[in-house]
């Protein structure tokens, strides 16, 4: 029983070791010029960015993803119910109308109060 | 499997569900049926666990049991539900034009209580306790307009996600050595090791965040002072006791004390939060602010009867979950009136209370006397239970400890007593409470007089509950 937990012990080591040595190694071997402009941007080789990152953005987008989160987890109830649907019955049939009304009355609500809209 | 026994949760879903409905559709004209919608049907819950109190079932395998100790424990969230509705109308005018969502919400927060409670599955608890605190994240911040009720639901939202995946982790941990989630049978599949103290002390944390036990309370002052009152009670007194019902459950049952002695753990956690908790309460000038304190420290209390683990103890923490209720209650009941009548909760604002408004006074000294453990009042029989468990199971020094500290608690709580009737206010005058709120506090001093008296009653039916783990 130890042995296993020498395994993550060992492996807890190496992830601490390995970036230690390659970033050890890589700041040994590589040039040092001293850093120029072009060397301090975000990124160094890519698109230059534009403004700030800090930038308030519209609380709709949680809304809308808390919206689809709610369906996206509806579809993962229903596709094993869908799979073994004969052998579950009614009674699981009518619980699935239950949660679907369930859900139906937080799409709803949502609707209402504007989560859907963009403005 | 006979599922009119789920009665109580489907009938507080169905309620949270259509005062949903009814707000969207009648907007606020629906405000006042809303409510007493919402209240009848906590006390048709309350109704219903009481009449079916000694039924039992096992639904699906072991994932949901319902008994005697989880229907207790139903039958004191709806007993908290309705005294915080009772008390928050009070309040409603500060809710702007979101009244049935607070409903709604507080239905949505029982049945999460509910839930927790009659698991007896790791992720059933799991999700009981998720339903809760995301209802709670909300009714939290529900002051819009109010800084500090926002600030305290964010934070509150950020340190329960951070407290939620610790509690999961550990549950992880005891999964992967035991292969179940199922938490009667877990103990037969365990056995001594490393991994298994890592889980039960990371599941221990995650429910010390819950009952802000020191040292995971950092939380529990800012969100306690800036949620509107009434949620800040409920918060106290319904979320803690979810809190300790889903802890008792799963350590009594799932970890036995030869694999791990985590009652030495609890016993540990239990003295520090009895004495971190009073002494910080002694420096508090703002009742509110106080009053969260010494809800940490009332954590603490019930903490050392469930170290014990022996009959005295475990019903020292039912016992005392309920007359907390009360008492806990009462005394915001009077700190929200104080608030609506002169927009604040520091000490200075209850000076002459006595004179103003005997009444509330009155109910506020003797839920404080109850919550500092004096003997007419209720707090002193829970606490005789507790302390004696503790001794009973050889924790003198927590006993010693206890009672060190509920001394001390008498000073800060008679601060607020002395105010209320040496103090000298400018201003005099009656403050108006309202009738549901007036109807809340009748209770709570009652209960909290007819506790204290006679015991035995509260006693023998905690006795019953807590016979499914002798």
């Amino acid at each position: 029983m130890l042995g296993d937990y020498a395994t993550i012990g060992i492996f807890l080591l190496l992830t601490i070791l390995f970036p230690l040595a390659a970033l050890g190694l890589a700041w040994v071997v590589r040039p040092k010029p001293l850093p120029d402009e072009e060397k301090l941007t975000t990124y160094e080789c890519g698109v230059d960015t534009q403004g700030r990152t800090w930038v308030r953005f519209r609380v709709n987008y949680f809304l809308y993803a808390l919206v689809f989160l709610a369906f996206d987890i509806e579809t993962i109830f229903l596709f094993p119910w869908a799979v073994r649907f004969k052998a579950l019955g009614l009674f699981a049939f009518v619980e699935m109308l239950v949660f679907i009304a369930i859900l139906l009355t937080g799409l709803w609500y949502a609707w209402k109060e504007g989560a859907l809209e963009w403005y | 499997m006979n599922y009119s026994l789920l009665a109580p949760e489907i009938l507080a879903t169905a309620v949270g569900m259509l005062v949903l409905i009814l707000g969207l559709i009648f907007k606020d004209r629906a405000r006042q049926s809303v409510g007493i919608i919402s209240l009848l049907s906590l006390v048709a819950v309350l109704i219903l666990v009481i009449l079916r109190f000694t039924d039992t079932q096992v639904f699906f395998n072991g994932i949901y049991q319902v008994d005697t100790y989880a229907n207790f424990f139903k039958a004191l969230f709806a007993l908290a539900a309705v005294l915080v509705i009772l008390n928050s109308s009070q309040y409603m005018e500060r809710f702007g034009n979101k009244k049935s969502e607070f409903y709604a919400l507080m239905m949505f927060a029982t049945v999460g209580m509910m839930v927790m409670a009659s698991a007896g599955d790791l992720l059933t608890i799991y999700i009981g306790l998720e339903l809760m605190t995301v209802s709670f994240y909300i009714l939290t911040a529900y002051l819009l307009e109010d800084e500090t009720s926002s600030e305290a639901g964010l934070k509150y939202l950020i340190l329960g996600a951070i407290s939620s995946a610790v509690l999961l982790f550990g549950m992880s941990l005891v999964f992967a050595l035991s292969g179940t989630t199922v938490i009667t049978q877990i103990a037969g599949q365990i056995s001594r090791e490393p991994a298994l103290i890592a889980g039960v002390i990371l599941i221990a944390a995650g429910f010390a965040f819950k009952i802000a036990a020191v040292p995971f309370h950092m939380w529990a002052p800012d969100i306690y002072q800036g949620a509107p009152t009434p949620i800040t009670t409920y918060l106290a007194v319904g979320s803690k006791a979810a809190g300790f019902a889903a802890l008792l459950r799963i350590f009594i049952f799932a970890i036995p004390l030869t694999q791990f002695n985590w009652s030495l753990v609890l016993a540990i956690l239990a003295a520090l939060t009895m004495v971190v908790g009073n002494l910080i309460a002694l420096t508090q000038t703002n009742v509110k602010r106080m009053l969260a304190y010494s809800s940490i420290a009332q954590a603490g209390y019930i903490l050392a009867g469930l170290a014990a683990a022996n009959q005295y103890g475990l019903k020292g923490v039912l016992f005392y979950a309920m007359l907390y209720v009360f008492s806990n209650t009462g005394a915001f009941a009077v700190a929200t009136a104080v608030e609506v009548n002169t927009g604040s909760t520091d000490r200075d604002a209850f000076n002459a209370l006595g004179q103003r408004s005997p009444m509330l006074a009155a109910v506020m000294t003797i839920c404080l006397l109850s919550l500092a453990g004096i003997p007419p009042m209720a707090g002193f029989a829970g606490k005789f239970y507790l302390f004696s468990g503790a001794i009973q199971a050889g924790y003198l020094w927590l006993a010693f400890i206890g009672l060190l500290m509920s001394m001390i608690s008498v000073y800060y709580y008679l601060l607020v007593a002395k105010a209320m009737y040496i103090g000298s206010n400018p201003q005099t005058g009656a403050m108006t409470v309202k009738a549901p709120a007036r109807l809340a506090l009748w209770v709570c001093l009652l209960a909290t007089i007819l506790i204290g008296v006679y015991p035995a009653l509260l006693s023998n039916w905690a006795q019953t509950a807590i016979s499914i783990f002798m």
